[in-house]
C-alpha cells in the first residue's frame, strides 16, 4: 500500500482535483476547434513502420478522416519515404484507389496523368493542348513526413510547428531505447466504436476500470486483496501533454492456457519477472511486478511496450461522437509454430479485452449526451484523463460554442 | 483454404475436428461466435492436451516452410487459442458486455502471411 493514497495531484498542482466538465467530450462546436487546434497541426501516427515499405515503389494510403484528406506514403526509386496527398493535381481527383502495394509510379484514372514513386509529374496525356504548364511545380502535392525510432508520422501543417522529436519529449529518453526493431506486425484490428475520441481514450488511461470492466477477461490477475484495483506506482505526465502510465499485474497462478503460451514466449499478462534483464525503454525496473507501460502522444496514439513486446494503437477522431480504434500488435517475429501459437494466445486475450473497453465507452458517451451530468469525478488515479481535458481546454478554451448541445 | 484429406500419424485421433481449422485469425474468430458453448467445451478438451505436441511436431519446419499438410495443425492449435477464451473466462463464445463483433476489422499479420504465402 502506498501510505499516501494520493501521490499525483501534489506533483501537477496546476490541473486542479475538481470536478471536469463534461462539455469537451459531448459538444459539437468543441470538436471544431479541436480540428483546427489540435488535429490539423499534430504529428500524426500513421501506425506504419519504415520496413513496411521496405523497396522503392511500395506505397501505404491512410485516409484522415478528421482532416478530410487522404495521405499516400510511398518510398520512391531514390530510396527516400514521402507523403504526398492522394489527389491529382490536374483536376483534383483521387489518385490512389488501394490500400498500398508497389509501384513504379501512380497514373490518374480521370485525365490519365502519370507521377513517379518520388511524386513528381512524368507524362500528361495530350500534352500539347495545355497552355504553359508548369510540370516540375506539378507534382504530388506534399505532406510533411518524419520517423521516430522507425514509425511514420505526417503531418499536415503548412509549416510544422514543431519537430516530432520535440513532441516526443520525454519519450526522447524514456521510452527511445525499447528494442521495436527485434519485434514485426503479429495482428492488426481496427474497431469502430459511437463515442467522442476522449470518452473512447479515456478507459484506456487507467487500470482504476480493470477490476470491473475486464473482470472475466484478466480475472486471474484481480485477485490480490492487499491491491484489488492495481493503483498504478507511475502516472508521469508531460508538459505537452504526452503521459504515460505503468501498469502492473501481481502475480497470479496461470490458467491452463496461458500456461501453455507463457511456455513458448512472453505473454501479455505475465512477462516483467524480476529475475528478467533490464527491458530497455521501459519503466521495469522500479516497479514491482510490472506488466507495461502505456504511453501516450498528445492528443490520441500510443506506443504500449510491454516484456517481449509492443502495441500501437490510436483513436482516430472521425465526429464528435465516433471513433475509430486501431491498434497494431508486435511480438517477435515467430520463428517456429510455438511462437507463433504462444503469441496468438496475447493477441485474442488484447482483442477480446479491448472489446470489453469500448461497449463501456459507447454506453458512456450516450449518458454524457443525455446532459444527466455535468462533470465527472476523476480520482488521483485518474489524473491522466484529468490532464487531457486540462490540455484540449488549454488549446480550445472551457466554453461551449455550441451551447444548447443538450 | 481446402482442407487435407488427414491429419499425421500421431494426430489422427483428432480428425473429428479438422472443421475448426481456418487459416486466419478472422475466420477463427468468426468460427468461434458462430459455435455453441458445447461445441467450443468439446473442442478445448480435446485440443487441451495436444497443443505442446502439436508446437513440438511442428518445430522441424520454418513457419514459412510448413507442409500443406501439415498447416491444418497449427491453424487447429491457433483455434484452440479461441476456445480457450470462452471456456477459462467467459463461459460463453462471445465476449458478454463488449463491443459487437461486427464492429471489427481483423488483419494478417506477418506469422499468418508467411504460412499462408508459403506451399
Amino acid at each position: 500500500m502506498n501510505s499516501n493514497a494520493r501521490p499525483f495531484a501534489a506533483l501537477h498542482p496546476d490541473i486542479g482535483t475538481g470536478p471536469v466538465s463534461t462539455m469537451p467530450a459531448v459538444d459539437p462546436a468543441f470538436f471544431e476547434k479541436e480540428r483546427e487546434h489540435i488535429f490539423r497541426k499534430m504529428w500524426i501516427n500513421m501506425i506504419l513502420r519504415e520496413e513496411d515499405l521496405p523497396n522503392a515503389g511500395d506505397y501505404f494510403v491512410r485516409d484522415i478522416e478528421v482532416l478530410d484528406v487522404s495521405v499516400i506514403v510511398v518510398r520512391g526509386d531514390d530510396g527516400k519515404l514521402r507523403a504526398v496527398h492522394n489527389v491529382c493535381p490536374h483536376r483534383g481527383n483521387r489518385l490512389v484507389r488501394e490500400d498500398g502495394g508497389n509501384r513504379k509510379g501512380f497514373q490518374c484514372d480521370f485525365h490519365g496523368w502519370v507521377f513517379d514513386n518520388q511524386g513528381e509529374l512524368v507524362f500528361v496525356t495530350d500534352e500539347q493542348r495545355f497552355h504553359d504548364l508548369d510540370k516540375p511545380n506539378l507534382g504530388l502535392a506534399k505532406v510533411h513526413l518524419d520517423t521516430w525510432r522507425g514509425f511514420v508520422y505526417v503531418n499536415l501543417e503548412e509549416t510544422p510547428s514543431q519537430t516530432l522529436e520535440a513532441s516526443m519529449a520525454d519519450f526522447n529518453q524514456d521510452l527511445k531505447p525499447f528494442p521495436f526493431e527485434n519485434m514485426v506486425l503479429a495482428g492488426r484490428y481496427r474497431y469502430e466504436a459511437k463515442a467522442n475520441w476522449k470518452t473512447t481514450m479515456n478507459a484506456f488511461q487507467e487500470s482504476y476500470h480493470a477490476a470491473f470492466v475486464h473482470k472475466r477477461s484478466v480475472q486471474q490477475c484481480l485477485e490480490d486483496d492487499a491491491d484489488p484495483y492495481l493503483a498504478s506506482h507511475r502516472i508521469k505526465l508531460q508538459p505537452n501533454g504526452n503521459q504515460s502510465i505503468s501498469v502492473h499485474l501481481p502475480p497470479h497462478e496461470l490458467t491452463p492456457t496461458e500456461m501453455i503460451a507463457y511456455g513458448m514466449g512472453a505473454t501479455f499478462t505475465q512477462g516483467g519477472d524480476a529475475d528478467q534483464a533490464a527491458i530497455p525503454g521501459t519503466a521495469q525496473e522500479g516497479i514491482e511486478n510490472w506488466a507495461f507501460d502505456l504511453n501516450i502522444m498528445f492528443p490520441f496514439s500510443r506506443i504500449n511496450v510491454g516484456a517481449g513486446w509492443y502495441y500501437v494503437d490510436a483513436f482516430w477522431p472521425i465526429t464528435h461522437d465516433r471513433t475509430v480504434y486501431e491498434l497494431a500488435f508486435y511480438f517477435p517475429i515467430p520463428t517456429s509454430a510455438g511462437a507463433m501459437i504462444s503469441q496468438e494466445y496475447s493477441k485474442i486475450v488484447l482483442r477480446d479485452l479491448s472489446r470489453e473497453d469500448l461497449f463501456t465507452n459507447e454506453v458512456t458517451h450516450n449518458a454524457l449526451r443525455s446532459g444527466a451530468i455535468k462533470s465527472i469525478q476523476l480520482s488521483d488515479q485518474e489524473i491522466a484523463v484529468r490532464h487531457q481535458y486540462e490540455k484540449v481546454t488549454e488549446f480550445c478554451g472551457t466554453e461551449s460554442a455550441g451551447d444548447d448541445h443538450e | 483454404m481446402t482442407m487435407s484429406s488427414g491429419l499425421p500419424e500421431n494426430f489422427k485421433h483428432l480428425e473429428p475436428y479438422q472443421g475448426w481449422a481456418h487459416s486466419t485469425e478472422d475466420g477463427r474468430m468468426r468460427q468461434r461466435l458462430e459455435a455453441t458453448m458445447d461445441e467450443i467445451t468439446d473442442y478445448y478438451r480435446a485440443l487441451l492436451p495436444e497443443v505442446n505436441n502439436i508446437a513440438n511436431h511442428l518445430q522441424q519446419w520454418p513457419l514459412d516452410a510448413i507442409p500443406a499438410a501439415q498447416k491444418p495443425l497449427l491453424f487447429m492449435a491457433l483455434m484452440f487459442m479461441e476456445t480457450a477464451m470462452c471456456v477459462e473466462f467467459f463461459h460463453e463464445p462471445d465476449v458478454p458486455e463488449a463491443l459487437g463483433a461486427e464492429h471489427i476489422e481483423i488483419y494478417a499479420g506477418r506469422a499468418e502471411q508467411l504460412v499462408n504465402q508459403s506451399g
